[in-house]
């Protein structure tokens, strides 16, 4: 009993403290700093908690306590210290991000921790009603968080579009749990799991139908093809440390609970190879050619992010449902996230006042005037493009491994010839950063420390789980 | 000495030069690190240079595992075929923090960062930290030609760079590929470069992840049709950059195509091996005859870099014993001479500021000294007798007649060309009458002499006498071909006749 409260134990602060620093937040004392302090004592103590609970290395499958529909496996342990680490790092840069822009409310980062309650709660969920309830408190969250800025015209436009669009996503959710439900009498992986195994996947039209929609719901949300449209857009209008959480802290639960269903059942993923097959390779070349023509560096990453979505559906096309560990998809999401957030951590204070400096020319001579953060930024962007020795090299080439042993050579080499695509947009912002003199003085202090310091935390991580390749 | 001497070789220059780019160091202070760290890292090297024993088979090796579920190993070690492309590292990098004028600090790390890089991309005997190392060795190419480059020099940045990593993730592809392969057919993970020799590959694919591995090195060598990149980059890069690219990296391809293709793809090798070695020639001619019709002695130099890998290449591809140990031998040939003479033409440009030939002329009434040095370099670089360029395109071509009389023949006669351009240079910038440019052309100063020195005795003494040489190359070779008796068996036959008859060849 102990040990299923310890294994549930983060879920529990991280819910708590964002209902305690949403109520705190009426008392006009909470100031915004306070508010970002706390809500990263909650991350870092989350984060412990789960640390000593990897450490351990036990799964519960809860099936006296919550009747099997939270599972915490070592993937789910592992989603959910990326996932707190996002978190972390994203309060404390938008404690820095916050001294430049004005529109902040301490509510803002207990928005932060509930959309990281609904993060973790979808890493454990194993039935579908618990997935929806988790999906949407994350969602709701983040709808919030984009449109923060309540003045800006971008991020009202950002937020309206995502909430539309994600509505539907989570309406197309509910569809297929209702077509699943009708055709299996359940909604618990497992049982559906058992079904398919006794009636076959192709025999049961409901089934067929309520996975694909649910399949359309996922693909959504983690911004894959053909349901990528909206990520630039929404990335663009969503503030930089916002935005950097949703493409790290996001991805990585969406992932998490997308590996979780799609092993359910042999058939059930041997149904769907081809099509995430295709998927995934559009996904990547529809995701560059997005990338290439952006001169905005915040839809570029956005895009950029489009592509990783695809090398991560790669990693979903090779998994095998009999022996999953899901250590190839959790090191590669820890990989980007590390890459991603550092990237997002050095903007939110490079960004200046009103993120004035958005396009590839506003950083051009940066080296020059910083070199440190420049530094920071390309081995962030190397990490993107999987150069070695960092941390984006060790998870593409685990990714190329297992669609190798997989049988999905052609998979592996398209992986490859999109990462020789991608290379142009990661070098020339190296490029204009160094190669150019600078158009105007970065000589104004950072505004405080913190995200300074995050950025070099997240470097040392870059080149760390390169080197220490634990998960896997 | 100590056990871990090739980890020190490795990353005192790689640690050495990351510490300088953190710190605030002065160029002086960059400077004088990085001579005290290229020379400390020299006299390592000569050190394993006495301590190797020859026996054909990797030494000092150091094994720590890495990634146990995929066999990845930090696993290094060197025999008789990367023995020698170390060696030229070691030796020729130190030169060029004497030569120069003091540069910008970032110039002197970027210099140790690709001096361990390169040292760990050919002591790897393992694919993937082959292939780390393979990436970061790009890195401070791609710094120093970016930030410290001529006035062209973005396009020739991304040109190279763009390339090269096309090239490399094929590689990569191809890498993971052998691993998943030795997976199947071993039930056992690993990466290691010895171990895949036992491979059995047939198929589509593997001829596929055969190309992956040769267009990566033919890309890096640079072997006709790939050779695109190379005049841009050579011409734009700061001399040490062009130095270090021509010298020692684009041995690595062609030390790549020896660990790599010939033991593990025997039968795509064999198969291919003629296709490989025409276009060996091919770009040996067409380089040759672009030298020629350059005006830019360094663009010039440049060509007869990649025409000369042209050959060395060749003597890969001709898959047998000569030819290969030729190639080794012409490897440490080149780079001494070739990467001297680039260090010389950027004596010329930094001291008549232009790079021209026809305005420069009536050098060597000025510059005695400096003359005699390049004229040593230029004759080795095309091959006479008693300089060591002689001794290697000697073995290769004769390997080549071995394996086809035709590549044999086109490659001898090529070499005339290589005489063509580099006598008309030399006649045109150092005898004539004098210009104004080079009016006041300084000799070398005493330091710069004796930097250059040892150097050019190498030089001479490879040629004269290369059987020390010799002995320590033949076992790696001759174990080379042992491991593919299967399939070249006519040629593992000779193997063992072939030894008493190399040092006939010498004489």
């Amino acid at each position: 009993m102990t040990n299923d409260l310890m294994l549930l134990l983060p879920l529990i602060i991280v819910g708590a403290g964002a209902i305690l620093l949403m109520l705190s937040s009426a008392y006009e004392k909470l100031t915004n700093e306070i508010a970002a302090y706390g809500s990263a004592v909650i991350f870092a103590l989350a984060f412990l908690v789960q640390l000593s609970a990897c450490i351990t290395d036990e799964a519960a499958l809860f099936s006296g306590a919550f009747n099997g529909i939270l599972v915490v496996s070592n993937f789910s342990k592992a989603a959910s210290l990326i996932i707190l680490a996002c978190g972390l790092f994203t309060a404390l840069s938008s404690q820095t991000y916050f001294r430049q822009n004005n529109f902040c409310t301490p509510e803002y980062y207990s928005l932060t921790v509930f959309a990281a309650t609904g993060m973790l709660l979808l890493t454990m969920a194993h039935e579908l009603i618990s997935v929806f309830i988790a999906l949407e408190i994350m969602s709701l969250a983040i709808y919030i968080l984009v449109g923060y800025d309540r003045k800006n015209v971008i991020s009202t436009e950002a937020v309206l579009k995502y909430l539309m669009l994600g509505a539907f996503a989570g309406a197309f959710f509910t569809m297929g749990s209702a077509l699943i439900y009708g055709a299996t009498a359940s909604t618990k992986f497992a049982t559906i799991g058992k079904y398919i195994v006794a009636h076959g996947f192709l025999q049961t039209p409901a089934l067929i139908g309520g996975a694909f929609f649910i399949l359309v719901a996922f693909l959504f949300k983690a911004a894959a093809f053909p349901f990528h449209a909206w990520v630039i857009d929404v990335y663009d209008g969503a503030s930089v440390p916002v935005t950097g959480y949703m493409a790290t802290g996001l991805k990585t639960a969406i992932f998490a609970v997308f590996a979780n269903f799609l092993i359910l059942d042999e058939t059930l993923q041997s149904g769907w190879i081809n099509y995430l097959f295709y998927i995934s390779v559009f996904t990547m070349f529809v995701g560059n050619l997005i990338a290439i023509g952006q001169q905005s560096l915040k839809r570029m990453l956005a895009a950029s992010g489009i592509v990783h979505t695809g090398y991560l559906l790669i990693a979903l096309v090779a998994v095998s449902t009999k022996d999953f560990t899901g250590g190839v998809i959790a090191f590669y999401l820890a990989a980007y996230a590390a890459g991603t957030l550092g990237i997002f951590c050095a903007l939110s204070y490079l960004g200046g006042t009103g993120e004035k400096r958005q396009t590839f020319d506003d950083f051009k001579g940066l080296a020059k005037a910083r070199p440190y953060s420049a530094a920071a930024i390309s081995i962030f962007l190397l990490s993107m493009a999987g150069i070695p020795p960092t941390a984006g090299f060790m998870g593409k080439f685990y990714v190329i491994t297992s669609a190798i042993n997989a049988g999905q050579v052609v998979l592996a080499v398209l992986g490859i010839i999109s990462s020789v695509i991608s290379m142009w947009y990661y070098l020339r912002l190296i490029i204009n950063m160094y190669f150019y003199e600078a158009e105007e003085e970065f000589n104004e202090p950072a505004p405080s420390s913190l995200a300074p310091i995050c950025t070099f935390i997240l470097v040392i991580c870059v080149f760390a789980i390169s080197l220490y390749p634990v998960a896997i | 000495m100590f056990e871990h001497v090739l980890s020190v070789i490795i990353f005192l220059p790689i640690l050495a030069g990351l510490l300088l780019l953190v710190t605030p160091a002065s160029k002086t202070i960059a400077r004088f690190t990085g001579l005290v760290i290229s020379l400390a890292t020299l006299v390592l090297s000569v050190d394993l240079y006495a301590g190797f024993s020859a026996t054909g088979h990797l030494e000092f090796v150091e094994y720590i595992p890495w990634v146990q579920s995929l066999g990845v190993a930090y696993h290094l070690g060197v025999d008789g075929i990367s023995l020698f492309i170390l060696m030229a590292g070691s030796v020729l990098l130190p030169m060029v923090y004497f030569v120069f004028s003091t540069k910008e600090k970032g110039y002197y790390a970027n210099l140790l960062i690709v001096q361990g890089a390169m040292a760990g991309a050919v002591c790897a005997a393992d694919m993937i930290l082959f292939y780390i190392f393979w990436e970061i060795m790009l890195l401070p190419v791609f710094f120093m030609l970016g930030l410290y480059g001529g006035p062209k020099k973005l396009p020739a940045t991304l040109k190279i760079t763009l390339y090269t990593i096309a090239g490399s993730l094929l590689m990569l592809a191809a890498i993971v590929y052998l691993g998943v392969s030795y997976h199947a057919q071993f039930n056992e993970w690993t990466f290691a470069m010895d171990k895949m020799a036992q491979l059995n590959l047939s198929g589509r694919v593997a001829v596929f992840a055969f190309f992956g591995f040769m267009i990566a090195f033919a890309i890096k060598i640079p072997l006709f049709p790939f050779h695109t990149w190379l005049p841009d980059a050579y011409t734009e890069a700061p001399t040490a950059a062009t130095f270090v690219l021509s010298a020692i990296m684009a041995k690595i391809g062609v030390y790549g195509v020896i660990r790599f293709v010939v033991p593990v793809f025997d039968e795509q090798f064999a198969r291919f091996a003629i296709l490989l070695a025409y276009s060996g020639v091919i770009g040996m001619m067409y380089c040759g005859i672009a030298a020629i019709a350059q005006k830019d002695f360094k663009r010039m130099l440049a060509f007869s870099s990649a025409s000369h890998m042209g050959i060395i290449a060749l003597g890969v591809f001709c898959m047998n014993m000569q030819a290969l140990t030729g190639s080794i031998y012409q490897i440490v040939a080149h780079a001494t001479s070739t990467g001297v003479l680039f260090l010389f033409a950027g004596i010329l440009e930094d001291r008549t500021q232009t790079r021209t030939i026809e305005d420069l002329g009536g050098i060597a009434s000025k510059a005695p000294v400096f003359a005699l040095y390049f004229a040593i370099a230029m004759l080795a670089s095309v091959g006479l007798p008693g300089t060591s360029g002689f001794i290697g395109e000697f073995m290769i071509i004769l390997g080549a007649i071995k394996f086809n009389t035709a590549v044999g023949v086109l490659a001898g006669t090529t070499l005339i060309i290589g005489v063509c351009y580099m006598l008309w240079m030399f006649q045109k910038v150092f005898f004539q009458n004098t210009t104004p440019t080079s009016e006041n052309f300084k000799d070398l100063t005493l330091v710069e002499g004796l930097t250059f020195l040892p150097v050019i005795i190498l030089i001479i003494v490879m040629g004269i006498y290369p059987q020390p040489f010799l002995s320590k190359i033949t076992p790696s070779t001759a174990l080379h071909f042992a491991q593919n008796e299967s399939v070249v068996a006519h040629q593992a036959v000779t193997t063992h006749a072939l030894l008493p008859e190399l040092t006939i060849e010498q004489k």
